[in-house]
């Protein structure tokens, strides 16, 4: 078969879902073939089952839309605040000078470590998770907005004054969609965060949520179970990074790194 | 009454803060321009051109006044329209929205502004493109795009940084010949800073020649030519070559003068 | 004094005072009781319990136990992450095999995994050390992927002009060529390696800081939770700082601007 012909056979989509088919089916052989005790590794068959059994009852359903419901809405709150606090850190060079040794500070600790404080302080349940969450969202936020501010070239902000603009509309009219391409990539970081979090808060403690479900089945011994709602949890996440991509493209058709045209 | 200049430069100076120590770009500069004037500043390069043209613009402070019609300036305006050498393109709106965008601060109607960037578009040539974005366009594109945005605003002072600098011979020229049908059409008054003396004795009716940093103004020229004939003719005439000849040893001496400072120095 | 050192002086300066209003305006509110003492402590009482729990060797010992978990785990990531890019960059076969796979789980929450490991190697080090590997190996593979990839046509057609072999091209251009973009990923694993092994701990047990602090967390011993937290801060600041100390020394390790 031809070089090129080869080539776009295997990027076809076809062509890419197939890997993941072979391992499947390696899945499929290592189950049969016994090497494996079925209560470690339940058969693909197993946990297809239990994958339909969970999305038709309510309880992965209830429990994932509380979580996703948590970590949306830490994600909202975590990205506006990060987005004004990284103008503010581009834009105000004293604000910059006190606030960036403690947003250094905060990169290198790990945010799940504050959630035993935030049981603490608000014990187990939504606010503790949404606190989490909002805090390692904060971060790549503020990075990211600050950077995309800051390398706004001068002639840029030259011309928009030249051509009228007040001070005050320099952030809407020139900053900020000049920042947009840093914005959605610090969005796609801190999407991934909040999974990361919220997840971690509900196996840390919680009544609810797919990451307690997750821990429970697996404390249960209901381990194909345990299996589907993990492979939901990775195809909800797949999904959720999809979309925001397809969502940064059609808002970043301008850009240079666009595609197409 | 004498009549008042539409520019005037009035003894500035500017002094950069440098890492080891400070840097004057800019030595008392004095310059008066007339309406209608299309003057061109060149020199060797460092020295300040594209400074002396910030601070007339407005974005930068510096020692000295700069008048318009009389007044000082404070800071930007949309009395005085720039062309800047990256183009300087909002990349997020489309070559329409681009050129609009300085209509949208003015106080006219919207079917006003829209006949007027319509027509805009149709003088630079890019009749087809308005929903284009600035990536999708090559570089003579853009910079005609940029020239429509700024004229969208009717400045009566176009300042021109280099703007023909980031485009290749053929387009250069061709845009030179646009820039002068469009002055011929306007006669708007033009600042232009330029590093080719051609280009300059092509364009304009005053050239400054500035000498090496810290900058000022060391020789004026006058150039009547007639701009009706065409390039070819113009280009090759004798008037031509001798105004190009003499401003470019004027240069070319101010350009050895700072080597020799240079190296004097070290 | 160049300008460059007195705006680094005046950095260290800012930060110092940064963090000291912090830990004052701390300690004031704690004594002047905003907050009940379960909430907030006094610093002092924190800095008292962190010295009391460093001079007996229980946070030294969760510290080891802990930091060896990530590293060994990093390591493990590095080790299969570094090579594994390389040759998908090189090997279209192996890019096809394996693209599916890294773009799926490359957005999951790698944690959701842990009861897997868990189920498959016991609470201890074993299930944190290799769930430690799984969530590093990511990044280290993407970013060594796209070094690898994105080596200078130029570099490889000038060597292969001079007669380089398959191999010698691998280890005397492709790799140092890729080496700074590939450091740089492994600067962004090293939290997520402690990241990781911290909230493993917390979920599981089994030892290390992370269990330590929900255990204190549990009984209410908040000085030694927020002494725990302020460790866990410290180590990560000084290990970027060692990064990037590592980064410095030598400067083909690092991206060119």
């Amino acid at each position: 078969m031809q070089e090129a012909d080869r080539a776009s056979l295997l990027s076809s989509p076809v062509g890419r879902v197939l890997p993941l088919l072979l391992i499947g089916l390696l899945w499929q052989a290592v189950s049969a073939s016994g090497l494996v005790d079925p209560a470690f590794l339940p058969s693909p068959a197993r946990v297809g089952y239990a994958i339909y059994d969970l999305l038709a009852g309510r309880e992965i359903r209830d429990n994932l839309f509380i979580t996703l419901w948590r970590a949306g809405l830490g994600l909202a709150l975590g990205s506006s605040v990060g987005i004004w606090l990284g103008l503010m850190m581009a834009r105000s060079p004293v604000f910059r000078a006190y606030a960036s040794p403690i947003v250094g500070g905060t990169y290198s600790l790990p945010k799940s470590a504050l959630i035993p404080l935030f049981i603490l302080w608000f014990g187990i349940g939504t606010t503790t998770t949404v606190c989490a969450v909002f805090l390692a969202c904060l971060l790549p936020m503020v990075v990211n907005t600050a950077q995309g501010v800051a390398s706004t070239p001068r002639v840029l902000v030259w011309g928009a004054e030249a051509l009228g603009t007040r001070p005050r509309a320099m952030l809407w009219q020139v900053y900020l969609p000049h920042a947009l391409p840093d914005i959605f990539s610090g969005l796609r970081v801190a999407l991934g965060f909040s999974f990361v979090l919220a997840i971690s808060s509900e196996m840390i403690a919680s009544t609810n949520g797919i990451g307690k479900l997750i821990f429970m089945y697996g404390e249960n011994g209901a381990y194909d179970y345990m299996f589907a709602a993990i492979a939901c949890v990775v195809v909800v996440a797949f999904l959720a990074d999809r979309l925001l991509l397809a969502l940064t493209e059609k808002s970043l058709r301008w850009h240079e790194s666009a595609r197409g045209r | 009454m004498p009549e008042v200049p539409k520019v005037h430069i009035n003894g500035v100076s500017k002094t950069y803060p440098g890492d080891k120590q400070a840097v004057q770009a800019l030595q008392t500069v004095d310059l008066s321009i007339k309406a209608g004037e299309f003057v061109s500043i060149v020199g060797p390069s460092g020295c300040g051109k594209s400074t002396l043209l910030y601070v007339v613009g407005g974005f930068l402070d510096a020692a000295g006044e700069v008048l318009v019609d009389g007044k000082a300036i404070a800071g930007p305006g949309t009395d005085r329209g720039v062309v800047f050498q990256e183009y300087a393109l909002f990349p997020w709106l489309s070559v329409r929205n681009n050129i609009l965008y300085g209509l949208e601060r003015g106080p006219l109607p919207a079917e006003e502004r829209a006949r007027i960037a319509d027509r805009l578009i149709g003088v630079i040539g890019l009749k087809g493109f308005e929903d284009r974005y600035p990536r999708e366009l090559s570089g003579g594109m853009k910079q005609r795009v940029a020239i429509a945005r700024t004229l969208a605003c009717d400045p009566a002072i176009l300042l021109l940084d280099e703007p023909f600098g980031a485009l290749d011979a053929q387009t250069r020229e061709v845009m030179q010949d646009e820039l002068l049908r469009i002055w011929l059409e306007t006669r708007k008054t033009v600042l232009m800073i330029t590093h080719d003396v051609s280009e300059a004795v092509y364009l304009s009716n005053r050239i400054c020649v500035m000498s090496a940093r810290p900058g000022k103004i060391v020789e004026e020229f006058k150039i009547d030519l007639d701009r009706t004939i065409p390039r070819e003719q113009l280009v090759t005439s004798e008037a031509f070559n001798k105004a190009r000849n003499e401003v470019w040893i004027s240069v070319r001496h101010q350009a050895l003068a700072a080597e020799k400072a240079a190296h004097a120095g070290s | 004094m160049t300008a460059k050192a007195v705006s680094q002086r005046g950095l260290y300066f800012r930060s110092l005072i940064s963090v000291l209003t912090v830990i004052v305006l701390w300690e004031a509110g704690a004594r002047a009781g905003l907050a009940p003492a379960l909430f907030l402590p006094p610093f002092t009482k924190v800095i008292s319990e962190w010295w009391s729990v460093c001079a007996d060797g229980s946070l030294p010992l969760d510290l080891s136990v802990s930091l060896s978990r990530a590293a060994v785990g990093l390591g493990l990531a590095t080790a299969i992450g570094v090579p594994l890019g390389i040759a998908m960059a090189r090997s279209r076969f192996l890019h096809w095999l394996f693209d599916p796979v890294i773009a799926l789980a490359f957005p999951s929450p790698k944690i959701a995994f842990l009861p897997i490991f868990i189920l498959w190697f016991g609470i201890y080090s074993l299930s944190k050390i290799l769930l430690v590997a799984f969530a590093c190996v990511f990044p280290i593979l993407i970013g060594s992927f796209a070094a690898a990839s994105s080596v200078n046509r130029v570099l490889i057609w000038s060597a292969a002009s001079m007669g380089t072999s398959r191999m010698t091209m691998l280890f005397r251009v492709v790799l140092p060529a890729a080496w700074p973009r590939i450091f740089a990923s492994l600067r962004v694993a090293l939290p997520v390696s402690l990241i990781t092994t911290f909230t493993a701990e917390m979920v599981s047990g089994g030892g290390g800081m992370g269990a330590t602090l929900m255990y204190s967390q549990r009984f209410f011993e908040s000085p030694t939770v927020f002494a725990y937290i302020l460790t866990m801060l410290c180590v990560g600041l000084l290990l970027d700082a060692l990064m990037l100390r590592i980064q410095a020394a030598f400067p083909a390790w690092s991206t060119a601007p």
